[in-house]
């Protein structure tokens, strides 16, 4: 039995390397881009592990859709059609209308607009952190994912990239304590900051112009400020307004429009065509 | 003590990998503070009942693996499973851990040890726990523990006398 008695220089060795590590990895969390090629290239190595799980989710999701009776799948198509069809004519309408723009623009001289251009991806069945609010999904650099990339779900606003792979990419959804939105009120025409809770379904509205003038049940939708994030794509709707007498401050807890517990494909937007991959140009 | 022996080898890789599997496989989201650190658990296991074969790069690699797979700060469980590794070691040595009450004093102490250095790391980062269920997984760890024990206890066997 090896003897424990005094930690022999190894162990001290180690020790130190240990607590350097973890000293090299707080000092460059701040500064992204300091340390990429270790993170990325030990994150390709964990892939494998990550897609290994998501096997049998995905396997069962495959087999419950071969399941499916003929009869639930030609209602469920006829269903689809008919939204395609909806939407087909609402598309029309939003070409004559984006064409309209497009001479306006040129008239007016201003650089026109670019289309935006969307690619699906899957969230991995793959749980991360307890508190932090990430995800893992099936598309990376390979696919011309990148970095503050944002990722829409339905009608709403996800999150974006916060980190790449060829093959897979780390999304923060907008209910992470680190992440924040620029929102605007949809009856009053405010701007806020909609500051992740840290908790499933829930942000909190942060640098807003005037308390009295925020209600329950009012809808924020991204303002488009700094112009990361699109505009008017639905955000959350305020719950309540809690004030707290002891550091007199009051918090505006509001609930997400999108469910993130049943979330299992988002939508990844380019809004630069540059960056776009071919195939879906 | 002494003349126990792997069942087969690579039992350790096994144990180490299936605690990885098992603490990022999906869980839904009300049982999520309740995962219990099994990674940690393992490799306390391993520190009490086969400490010759016990190595700290082990807990480093495991650690990176970890951080890179949970996409925290890298080097925050590879610090944290290293003083695991090292406490648990240490007390053994010390207490001689024969009941299971024994057993439950050191992982109790060695689990909160890595997750007081989680903590840290992560009020470091401006990456702090929103509430106080960061500690339920110190419970659900312990309670775990005499199940993980029994089983992996069949991994290790009598040295047949030559």
């Amino acid at each position: 039995m090896r003897s424990h008695d005094s930690p022999s220089s190894n162990a001290k060795i180690i020790l130190f390397l240990g607590f350097s590590l973890a000293a090299l990895g707080i000092i460059t969390n701040d500064h992204k881009g300091k340390i990429p090629a270790l993170r990325t290239s030990m994150n390709i190595v964990t892939y494998p592990v990550k897609a290994m799980i998501n096997m049998p989710y995905s396997a069962s999701s495959n087999i419950a859709e071969f399941l499916t009776s003929h009869q639930n799948l030609s209602k469920e198509n006829d269903e689809l059609r008919r939204t395609v069809n909806i939407y087909a004519a609402r598309d029309q309408q939003y070409r004559s209308i984006a064409s309209q723009n497009k001479n306006l623009t040129k008239a007016l001289d201003i650089s026109s607009q670019l289309d935006d251009r969307y690619l699906l991806a899957k969230i991995l069945a793959v749980d991360t952190d307890n508190f932090r609010h990430t995800v893992n999904i099936d598309k990376g650099t390979n696919d011309q994912a990148f970095e503050g990339q944002i990722a829409l779900y339905g009608k709403s606003i996800y999150g974006q990239i916060i980190r790449t792979t060829p093959y897979s990419s780390e999304l923060i959804r907008i209910t992470d304590p680190n992440h924040a939105i620029p929102v605007q009120n949809v009856r009053t025409g405010d701007h806020a900051l909609a500051v992740g809770a840290g908790r499933t379904n829930r942000v909190y509205l942060e640098q807003f112009d005037e308390l009295e003038n925020i209600r329950a049940g009012d809808l924020y939708v991204s303002s488009g400020l700094g112009t990361l994030f699109p505009t008017d794509f639905p955000v959350a709707i305020v719950k309540e307004k809690h004030y707290n007498p002891a550091d007199s401050m009051t918090t505006i807890s509001a609930n997400t429009v999108a469910d993130f517990n049943k979330v299992r494909e988002v939508l990844l937007i380019w809004r630069d065509t540059k960056k776009l991959p071919k195939e879906i140009k | 003590m002494e003349n126990l022996t792997l069942r087969f080898t690579g039992a350790i890789l096994l144990t180490y990998f299936i605690a990885i599997v098992l603490s990022i496989s999906h869980l839904p989201t009300a049982l999520q503070a309740w995962r219990p650190e099994w990674v940690a658990l393992v490799m306390i296991h391993w520190a009490i009942f086969f400490p010759k074969k016990t190595r700290y790069w082990h807990a480093m690699v495991v650690g990176l693996f970890l951080d890179s797979l949970l996409g925290s700060v890298l080097g925050q469980h590879a610090l944290g499973l290293l003083i695991v590794q090292f406490s648990a070691i240490r007390l053994t040595e010390r207490i001689l851990p024969k009941t299971l009450l024994q057993h439950l004093f050191i992982v109790a102490l060695t689990v909160s040890y890595y997750l007081l250095i989680n903590l840290w790391v992560r009020s470091l980062t401006q990456d702090n726990p929103t509430d106080w269920s960061y500690w339920f997984t110190l419970l659900s760890s312990l309670i775990i523990w005499p199940i993980l024990h029994a089983l992996m206890k069949n991994l290790q066997v009598k040295r047949r006398e030559l």
